[in-house]
């Protein structure tokens, strides 16, 4: 039986006739960094307002840490960086924080003590006796993230944590978050920034219009796409595409072609085919072989995050539906 | 347990922010120092009135003679009344009967003298003693003028009425008559002086309970306009905030009545020495002392009011999305309170009657008015008690209801809510 950072089950919470999340249930393993990936409108803050006790599901229920309801226990143990980033202006900054991590559940000495801590560690110490409205953006959303991190919670959870960084602020988090993994404890985020989230996730959970399409470790989720049958083909000239267009037509191996979707050559030599079901890669091998056809490349390929995200949420629900307010 | 911990971080937070900022610590300072204005100013404004220099035209005709010519004419009074003002420190002199006005005039205006006092041929039978000069306006030159001049008038038609002035004093003794404010059980002060008071401690209260309940408001919305909201509410309860965030900002707001109060009580207790130091004997105006009865009377409605109008201030800041909404929504609890500073004039023109005990009963006045009452001696302890233990079974009820649309109407952000939304809002 593993331990869970995070159980969800049937969580459903309306807003008026809308249905913001419908029936999602997932499981985080402790120790993980879990990517909750949708585009604008899927729900994704809904649910992560839930964990963290800021609305009331309408149906279903939370476990967090094996064992806590979302509320003042559970809050002590996670970390959170809301979707609305927002500190007190007029506070000092080395203020703000030590404030969080009392309210977290630290002592005033110890929040203190980690306080000037995180802020060496973020570079931010020549500013603790500012302003937070003194300082840069870029600077706010590293004070920010010391609000989320300062009481070293066992769950992290981080809404759309790379809008609004810049290209160098990205990477401290990105090192933060392997961090938190290298010292065993957990990592929740959202986003709908897939090249990100494919760096750093060993989970996923992908969700769009309140529902759950897929969940899981991503490498299965790839190993399981990649063998229902992308194979990316590189012939040596157009002469070899030529002969291999009977073995490619044929419905029993293949069922379907298509130039590679990703610039890499020109389209007149490369193809994208899909297998056909029953059909594995081996066999198509076999037959291409077997028709002489000459080959540059043959490539099983493993599907992209980016890729599974638009094969799976499809057009069609990438277009937010009216996002709707909190109420 | 832990939510009343967070309560207190929350509240050390508020009330930091508020105590450490220079506006607080000014006006904190500076109310008192206008409260011992009030009293030493209007003594510093009679003046001292001794050393003026002045000179007395008197053109009353001697008794029983023909009445000589204005060039010869020496008056009756002006020898009696430059003793009289010379016994007062002026500088009095006796010019010629027939001087002109407008060489007085232009004295005054040269500084050679301060004023001049005419005293018409008819002076005796009625006719008007007037004074000129540059200090004309002064209260206490008037009461000077006036009681020496009346005592002098009184003296020569008693002379001339043959009565002795033995008689005459026995005549003139003046009759005092004296209304006191008492509820039978104080001891009595005077009535004048109590509602000044009364008018005092019932404007404090309205103003620091609007202020600090608008103050909680406007910390609500900041929070909102600044979107820290979801940082705290995911960090502590709604209600934690609400609660920690109204006894923070009335912990300053506490501090400052009390050391208005307190300072305000001292002034009063030692205003004798304390005009003395501005060279001003005899105590000024007569005002009754704020006892330690009143002082914890007021601070206790000062609590529970502010309490009560806080909630509703702080649920009206939830239910909006900017500073300007506020305007609007909080125009009912407005008009709420200054219905209550009308009330003033009813309790002071009758403490003990009943529409008095019906405003300084209902919660939404009490903590304005039941003060003031109870200095003015219109209401028992009991009446106080009662008083009490309604505004605060009523603060418990708004502030129930407030936590209930506080929860709600954090977050929400654009729309403000009907008032059947705010129903839905607190069943939920």
């Amino acid at each position: 039986m593993t331990s869970h950072a995070l159980v969800v089950r049937g969580l459903v919470k309306k807003f008026g006739n809308h249905v913001a999340v419908d029936d999602i249930s997932f499981e985080v393993p402790r120790g993980v960094v879990y990517g909750i990936l949708g585009p604008n409108g899927a729900g994704k803050s809904t649910t992560l307002r839930m964990i963290n006790d800021i609305f009331a599901p309408d149906a279903g229920e939370i476990v967090v840490l094996d064992g806590f309801r979302p509320g003042s226990e559970a809050a002590a143990r996670i970390g959170y960086l809301p979707e609305e980033r927002g500190l007190y202006p007029k506070m000092k900054v080395g203020d703000m924080v030590e404030f969080i991590a009392e309210l977290r559940g630290l002592g005033r000495s110890e929040a203190r003590r980690r306080t000037a801590v995180w802020l060496e560690r973020l570079g931010l110490t020549q500013w603790t006796k500012n302003k937070v409205q003194d300082l840069s953006k870029g600077m706010q959303q590293k004070v920010q993230f010391a609000t989320a991190l300062i009481h070293e919670p066992e769950l992290v959870i981080l809404d759309e944590p790379w809008s609004g960084l810049d290209p160098i602020n990205a990477e401290v988090l990105r090192d933060a978050v392997d961090e938190i993994r290298a010292s065993g404890r957990t990592v929740l985020f959202s986003t709908h920034q897939m090249e990100q989230a494919e760096k750093l996730v060993d989970h996923v959970c992908i969700i769009a219009r309140g529902k759950k399409l897929l969940d899981g470790k991503l490498k299965d989720i790839q190993r399981r796409e990649a063998a229902e049958g992308l194979v990316s083909l590189g012939f040596s000239d157009a002469a070899a595409r030529a002969t291999a267009e009977v073995v490619l037509g044929d419905r029993s191996l293949v069922s379907g072609s298509r130039p590679p979707t990703a610039g890499r050559d020109d389209g007149a030599t490369d193809r994208e085919v899909k297998l056909a079901d029953g059909a594995t890669a081996q066999r198509l091998l076999a037959a291409l072989v077997t028709a002489g056809v000459q080959l540059r490349r043959f490539e099983v390929v493993v599907p992209s995050l980016h890729q599974i995200f638009v094969d799976r949420v499809g057009s069609s629900a990438a277009v937010a539906e009216r996002r709707p307010e909190a109420s | 347990m832990s939510d009343l911990r967070d309560t207190m971080v929350i509240a050390r937070r508020e009330f930091t922010e508020r105590v450490q900022s220079r506006w607080f610590i000014a006006i904190t300072l500076l109310g008192p120092i206008g409260m011992v204005a009030l009293v030493i100013i209007p003594s510093l404004l009679i003046g001292n009135p001794a050393g003026s220099k002045i000179e007395i035209i008197d053109r009353t005709c001697p008794a029983g003679a023909p009445c000589p010519a204005l060039h010869d004419r020496k008056g009756v009074l002006a020898a009696p009344l430059s003793e009289a003002l010379a016994a007062a420190q002026w500088k009095p002199a006796i010019i010629a009967a027939d001087t002109p006005d407008q060489i007085e005039m232009d004295r005054i205006r040269d500084k050679q003298i301060n004023g001049f006092v005419t005293i018409p041929e008819d002076a005796l039978g009625g006719g008007h003693i007037v004074y000129r000069g540059d200090n004309g306006s002064s209260q206490v030159v008037h009461a000077t003028l006036r009681g020496i001049t009346t005592r002098i008038v009184q003296t020569e038609r008693g002379r001339r009425a043959q009565i002795s002035p033995d008689q005459l004093e026995a005549i003139i003794q003046p009759i005092e008559v004296e209304s006191q404010q008492t509820n039978g059980k104080t001891e009595a002060a005077s009535g004048q002086a109590s509602f000044f008071l009364g008018y005092a401690l019932a404007y404090i209260l309205f103003l620091v309970i609007t202020v600090y309940a608008v103050a909680v408001m406007r910390s609500v919305v900041q929070e909102k306009t600044s979107r820290v909201m979801e940082l705290m509410v995911a960090t502590v309860k709604p209600r934690s905030l609400m609660a920690g965030k109204i006894v923070g900002v009335g912990g300053a707001g506490l501090i400052q009545v009390a050391v208005w109060l307190t300072i305000g009580a001292l002034t009063l207790a030692y205003r004798a020495q304390l005009l003395g130091m501005f060279g001003i004997s005899g105590g000024g105006p007569d005002l009754p002392s704020l006892t330690v009865g009143v002082v914890v009377v007021a601070l206790a409605f000062f609590v529970l009011g502010y309490f009560f109008y806080a909630s509703m201030y702080a649920a009206v800041g939830a239910m909006v999305s900017s500073e300007q909404d506020t305007q609007q929504v909080q125009m009912p609890i407005m008009i709420l309170l200054i219905i209550g500073i009308v009330s003033v004039t009813a309790v002071s023109g009758d403490p003990r009657g009943f529409t008095s005990a019906v405003v300084t009963t209902v919660p939404f006045w009490s903590a304005l008015l039941m003060p003031m009452r109870f200095l003015l001696g219109g209401a028992t302890t009991v009446d106080v008690v009662v008083s009490l233990a309604v505004l605060a079974v009523s603060t418990a009820g708004v502030a129930w209801a407030a936590a209930k649309i506080y929860r709600v109407g954090v977050l929400m952000y654009g729309k403000r809510p009907d008032p059947r939304e705010l129903l839905r809002w607190l069943r939920y």
